[in-house]
């Protein structure tokens, strides 16, 4: 029931990296709660709706855009990146090529989009698959948070479209930075550094998440 | 891919199957070469992708698409293999096998069960079929697409025409057409129609002068128009395009692909003659 009072947030996320890392998984999984290991390639983008009851007083909308993979486009992704206000950079651990495109990625979204403010678009990148168990990245934690600060990325996880693991706490974290940089367009946000457990049950939690 | 001349189709059939195999014999071994082992691992990754599900996950039919596609990736260095391509390959092929058994055995007919011989002609002759196909629409796969972009901008302003009111109402909730109809022609429909409609569909592409390239846009331009009473339905951006991007066309067979065929003549004839007969 719509309170009187509740706030709406449309947020436009884009969702991108190399071809066949699992990117229309991640989303069918969010949005529908579900996995096939047979989604056709993406052409172009694919398009997606996720309502999220932020808290108590907001809702959160996520149009998700789920891009193809092949950089083919030229200038093409600049149409689908505009207005958009966060991303997910995605790879696949089993591949370690998809990793080395992630700040081909990054390069490519940052020159192409800043927000309003001149900042670069809050960004997660997502280390998906991690259900494999050829996992590269394992006990790599380390690495990969300097990997994150370096390249601007205010977060990383471990994510499993088929397991279902991580990607809502991805996504929170993600909408959390968003609102953050509307609401304080000058103050910066340090990156936060997860290292996300396999094993444990427990949410993940995500440093600058809360601090509020 | 056949001369007009029945004489010498034969011949130039055995000729052709011949030199689609020394191609195979000449390039195939360099995929996992350094400079085309990307191409490879793409064409790899995507083959499994791919519509209808029964054909796709026949280790044999994975093989044959995969030379396919990497033969014609090595032979055409301007394009080189573009996602979607893997789509087109599937009409040809499936109607070359619907020569061998009855059309509704196609969904689980199992593909090794035919002899070798067979199987090696058919995959010259799609080879060769999808080589046609894409050398009329060569600059759709070029670097940015420039195909594509053009002809998404002549589908807009096709619209803009026929039907003012579907149009206005895209602009309005800030649709853009790019966003539902690159799809519709970098896999020429095959991903918005059941597979018997593509063949269907496809078939009078290729009995029309530039079928797959011009005619392509008058049949997108009533495929889009067929929905106006759904589409001025929807108020806002997300459900507008959540439905563009997946047009319940399920159930559709050969009637409703006749009607659109008709509908995109008649818009032809309206208007490829008489280029500014409708504007403003």
């Amino acid at each position: 029931m719509q309170k009187h009072n509740q706030k709406e947030h449309l947020y436009k996320l884009l969702v991108i990296g190399d071809l066949g890392v699992g990117k229309t998984s991640i989303i069918k999984r969010y949005v529908h709660q579900n996995f096939s290991p047979h989604y056709r390639a993406t052409i172009g983008v694919d398009f997606a709706l996720k309502v999220l009851n932020w808290d108590a007083e907001t809702v959160v909308r996520l149009q998700l855009w789920d891009i193809a993979g092949q950089e083919r486009f030229g200038n093409m992704t600049r149409v689908y990146y505009r207005e958009a206000m966060g991303a997910f950079i995605v790879f696949d651990v089993t591949r370690p090529a998809t990793f080395e495109a992630v700040t081909k990625w990054k390069e490519d979204l940052d020159s192409k989009l800043v927000l309003p403010n001149g900042k670069p678009v809050p960004t997660v990148l997502l280390a998906n698959k991690c259900d494999q168990g050829i996992d590269v990245l394992m006990n790599n934690g380390i690495k990969m948070d300097q990997f994150c600060k370096e390249n601007g990325f205010v977060g990383w996880f471990e994510t499993s479209a088929k397991e279902n693991i991580n990607i809502n706490e991805a996504s929170r974290c993600l909408v959390k930075h968003i609102i953050a940089s509307e609401s304080d367009p000058v103050q910066s946000v340090e990156p936060d550094i997860i290292k996300p457990h396999l094993n444990s049950s427990k949410i993940v939690s995500c440093s600058a998440c809360f601090k509020s | 891919y056949l001369p007009a001349n029945v004489d010498r189709r034969e011949n130039t059939l055995q000729r052709k199957r011949k030199e689609y195999f020394a191609f195979v014999e000449q390039y195939y071994d360099s995929r996992n070469d350094e400079n085309h082992q990307d191409t490879y691992r793409q064409i790899h990754i995507d083959i499994p992708r791919m519509s209808p599900e029964v054909l796709r996950l026949q280790p044999k039919v994975t093989e044959i698409f995969e030379r396919i596609l990497f033969i014609w990736a090595i032979r055409h260095p301007a394009s080189g293999y573009v996602q979607g391509m893997n789509d087109l390959v599937t009409p040809f092929f499936v109607v070359f096998i619907c020569e061998y058994i009855e059309e509704e055995e196609v969904e689980n007919f199992d593909v090794s069960s035919l002899p070798e011989e067979v199987l090696q002609n058919i995959e010259a002759d799609s080879y060769w079929c999808m080589s046609k196909l894409l050398d009329g629409i060569q600059d759709n796969y070029t670097f940015a697409q420039p195909g594509i972009q053009k002809k998404v901008k002549m589908l807009e302003e096709l619209v803009s025409r026929i039907d003012v009111q579907v149009h206005k109402h895209l602009d309005q909730h800030e649709v853009k057409y790019l966003q539902f109809a690159f799809r519709w022609m970098n896999n020429l429909l095959m991903r918005e129609v059941p597979l018997q409609c593509t063949i269907r569909l496809w078939d009078t592409y290729q009995s029309e002068p530039e079928g797959f390239s011009h005619f392509h846009l008058y049949v997108c331009a009533a495929f889009l128009v067929r929905w106006r009473k759904e589409i001025l339905e929807e108020k806002d951006f997300q459900e507008l395009l959540i439905f563009l991007q997946n047009l319940p066309t399920v159930h559709w067979g050969n009637e409703e692909i006749s009607v659109l065929l008709a509908e995109a003549y008649r818009l032809k004839f309206a208007f490829a003659d008489a280029p500014n007969h409708y504007k403003k």
